[in-house]
């Protein structure tokens, strides 16, 4: 066993880590309060090449490692970047390009990789529907071959991307198998015929992803944009997920970091009862307790891209104990930093505030703290 | 990055659990209900039988930093086994047996290490007193004379104390730090009743009191300044208490997993409830979370990490408590047969407070590492 990063991975985190400070940052609260998406912000993480990190430079990627992707993506929030952001980048580059990549004929990656890996096209992947959350074996999107053609039709909820996206992975049912083989997946861009984005949501965090239905009716797509093997599609979203448990999270625990820093700070220069609030044992409880998460969870979240980077293909016991770890227990650390700001960290204009909101999302999206349990009693 | 353990690692984590056997465990599992005599003979059986394994042999002094992962990786196996023969046998190999590497004179101790080694002796190092927790607060004191030190005073929860055959009690000699290393039986040295604690019932704890003892110069440590010492003794303490935890949390857990697969209520297991699996769930996640915790902060020291420290304390509080949450927990699916004595999930319960407040309290522990982070990110 060694827990130890290599040289390049510190180096790369220290550059990601800078170039979040300088170009993206000094937008965030801005973006997050009026919950809109920050395309320049996007762009500069394109330019950087966060966006196509792990894929191979004939795609247009860096050709990094899963591990190294997950670092970039804790320096992301390690350096005060929103989850909002952080949830676009996740669902475009893992849970849309990656699922691409994986499972799609040479002539699909080489048409959309390269464009999804330079931000210049943004995506996204529909799964979850209004009836069928956690349980996705009960999706009720239909596809349909008719001629050369696939004619879908559903509903799609809360897709991360929605409203802003140029092509959508989606997840739908196929002849009459009503289980888990029943389902394929399908890419679909946008301007495709029948094919629409419902209205923004308004959340409570990750305010500046895009999140909305998308509306598939009578929506035609290629034939050859039938993705991976028909029938497939539910292994295949079953190794999205993982993706959503690791890199996915991965800001999370990044953020956490930034807390520490930030409550460190204000509780020096804070006073209250003629001293500093970093010399109260409550105050130092509070900061060491969002040290101790922080130790814990990270080591879970390198362990899942670490096994990735393996090529182990399936690795859901580790994913869904981070998943339910990180949910569950980052909600502890983000309340303390709250608390610890008093009523500035009830207030907009404190990022304290914001991550407070953001990281209520972890227990939630990528499969509820309820659902890694159901995982986990079943795995362990 | 490995996430593996290697060969090496594998090979000496299979030779310690090979010791326990259906026997071995049965023995180990009732070491509460033997007295001092007994418990002293099987403590000291199963030591020669790790140190034929090489237990003894590893990881032991300040030196042996490199050597930390791996023996967090055999430690677990032999905590999650019994967490009493483990502490009692970590205090003697590592605490006792490490201060000997770390501080004494080699060629003095040389008889003592001897036997330390191949498992012979039961030893305890005494540091706690009544009155005085911090280091530099001693009220025991030694003089010399011309052949030797003469020591007076007393110490409390020394652990192994009614079994030691040696024990090193910390001191003082003119304002600095000493070591004296008195053998049970000693003249002077009256090793107080074996208290009655809330866990841990196969550990033997006592005070010891010390009246005008005579100890020989080649028999001790210093006098030096407190620091390195009770630094290496803090931190060894501290791993192992983690340890300890990480175990205990596996093995209430396999206990109570074993318990839902097998208790039939309403016609099923009752692992099928979702009540019990979510319990299960989160004892899972806690102890995984927990082991890799433990097992980074071990590998911290094998690269001499500046955080080192840190990352050990956060690690204890984190892994005591989370054995505190899984033993409720492990009882809580037992419900009335886990709350009679007898059973796994009820010693691990009571013993599971124990590491939240020996070595480095969860309460200093936690002022520790807000401390370095304040000075980390100092205005």
């Amino acid at each position: 066993m060694d827990f130890a990063l290599s040289e390049e991975q510190l180096m790369f985190r220290d550059q990601v880590l800078k170039f979040a400070k300088n170009e993206i940052v000094s937008r965030v609260q801005e973006h997050d309060i009026r919950g809109e998406f920050d395309w320049q912000s996007w762009k500069k993480l394109g330019e950087f090449g966060i966006l196509g990190l792990h894929f191979p430079e004939e795609f247009g990627g860096s050709g990094a490692d899963v591990l190294t992707s997950v670092i970039a993506a804790e320096a992301l929030g390690e350096a005060g970047v929103d989850g909002g952001l952080t949830l676009s980048y996740g669902a475009h580059t893992y849970l849309c390009a990656d699922t691409i990549y994986s499972h799609g004929t040479d002539v699909q990656r080489r048409t959309y990789i390269p464009k999804l890996a330079s931000g210049e096209w943004v995506g996204c992947m529909g799964l979850t529907e209004p009836g069928a959350g956690s349980d996705v074996a009960s999706l009720r999107t239909r596809a349909e071959l008719k001629g050369d053609r696939w004619i879908l039709n559903g509903t799609k909820m809360f897709i991360t991307n929605g409203p802003i996206a140029d092509l959508a992975v989606i997840y739908a049912r196929v002849g009459t198998d009503t289980g888990h083989q029943g389902i394929s997946a399908f890419i679909v861009e946008k301007g495709s015929p029948g094919f629409s984005a419902g209205r923004t949501l308004n959340k409570m965090g990750v305010r500046t992803s895009q999140t909305s239905e998308l509306i598939l009716d009578n929506c035609e797509i290629p034939r050859e944009n039938l993705l991976g093997m028909e029938g497939a599609g539910f292994l295949m979203a079953m190794q999205t997920v993982e993706w959503d448990r690791s890199t996915l999270l991965a800001p999370f625990v990044g953020a956490i970091s930034f807390l520490i820093s930030r409550c460190c700070r204000y509780s020096q220069e804070r006073e209250q009862f003629g001293r500093p609030i970093a010399g109260f044992q409550a105050t130092k409880h509070k900061i060491a307790d969002m040290k101790i998460f922080l130790e814990a969870a990270r080591s879970l979240v390198y362990r899942i891209a670490w096994c990735k980077d393996q090529g182990r293909p399936l690795n859901h016991l580790e994913a869904a104990v981070a998943k339910l770890f990180i949910g569950d227990w980052s909600l502890g650390p983000a309340n303390d930093a709250m608390l610890l700001h008093g009523g500035y960290g009830y207030c907009h204009e404190y990022d304290v505030e914001r991550i407070f909101r953001d990281s209520r999302l972890a227990p939630i999206g990528g499969g509820t703290s309820d659902i890694q349990k159901v995982l986990i009693s079943r795995l362990m | 990055m490995d996430f593996d353990w290697t060969s090496r690692e594998k090979q000496l984590k299979a030779r310690v659990a090979g010791i326990f056997d259906k026997i071995a465990i049965e023995e180990v599992d009732t070491l509460g209900d033997n007295a001092l005599p007994e418990l002293k003979s099987i403590t000291t059986r199963f030591q020669r039988r790790l140190a034929e394994v090489g237990y003894f042999s590893l990881g032991i002094g300040p030196a042996s930093g490199m050597e930390a992962l791996q023996l967090a990786a055999v430690q677990e196996e032999l905590a999650r086994v019994s967490a009493s023969l483990f502490v009692a046998v970590e205090t003697t190999a590592r605490l006792f047996g490490g201060l000997l590497a770390g501080f004494a004179d080699a060629a003095s101790v040389q008889d003592i290490t001897d036997e330390l080694s191949l498992g012979n002796l039961i030893a305890g190092v005494a540091l706690s007193e009544a009155e005085a927790n911090a280091p530099d607060d001693r009220s025991v004191t030694a003089k010399a004379d011309a052949a030797d030190f003469i020591i007076n005073g007393q110490k409390t929860f020394c652990t192994n104390a009614p079994i030691a055959d040696i024990i090193a009690v910390q001191g003082t000699v003119n304002g600095s730090q000493a070591f004296f290393l008195v053998e049970a039986g000693h003249p002077g040295l009256s090793i107080g009743p074996r208290l009655h604690t809330v866990g841990y019932d196969g550990l033997a704890v006592a005070g010891i009191t010390l009246n005008l003892v005579r100890v020989p110069r080649n028999r001790v440590l210093g006098p030096f300044e407190a620091g390195a010492s009770v630094r290496f003794l803090c931190r060894t303490q501290d791993m192992i208490l983690t340890m300890a935890s990480v175990g205990l949390t596996q093995r209430v857990l396999k206990s109570s997993k074993s318990y839902a697969q097998s208790h039939i209520r309403g016609g099923r297991p009752v692992f099928r409830f979702q009540e019990v699996r979510f319990k299960l769930a989160e004892m899972e996640t806690l102890f995984q979370t927990a082991e890799l915790l433990a097992f980074r902060a071990a590998w911290l020291y094998t690269s001499n990490d500046p955080e080192a420290a840190t990352v050990l304390h956060s690690a204890k509080v984190f892994c005591a408590e989370s054995a505190e949450r899984v033993a409720s927990l492990a009882m809580q699916i037992m419900a009335g047969p886990g709350y009679v004595r007898g059973n796994l999930v009820e010693s691990g319960y009571r013993d599971a407070k124990f590491a939240q407040l020996a070595g480095t309290t969860s309460e200093v522990a936690r002022m520790a590492i807000a401390d370095d982070l304040l000075n980390r990110y100092r205005v």
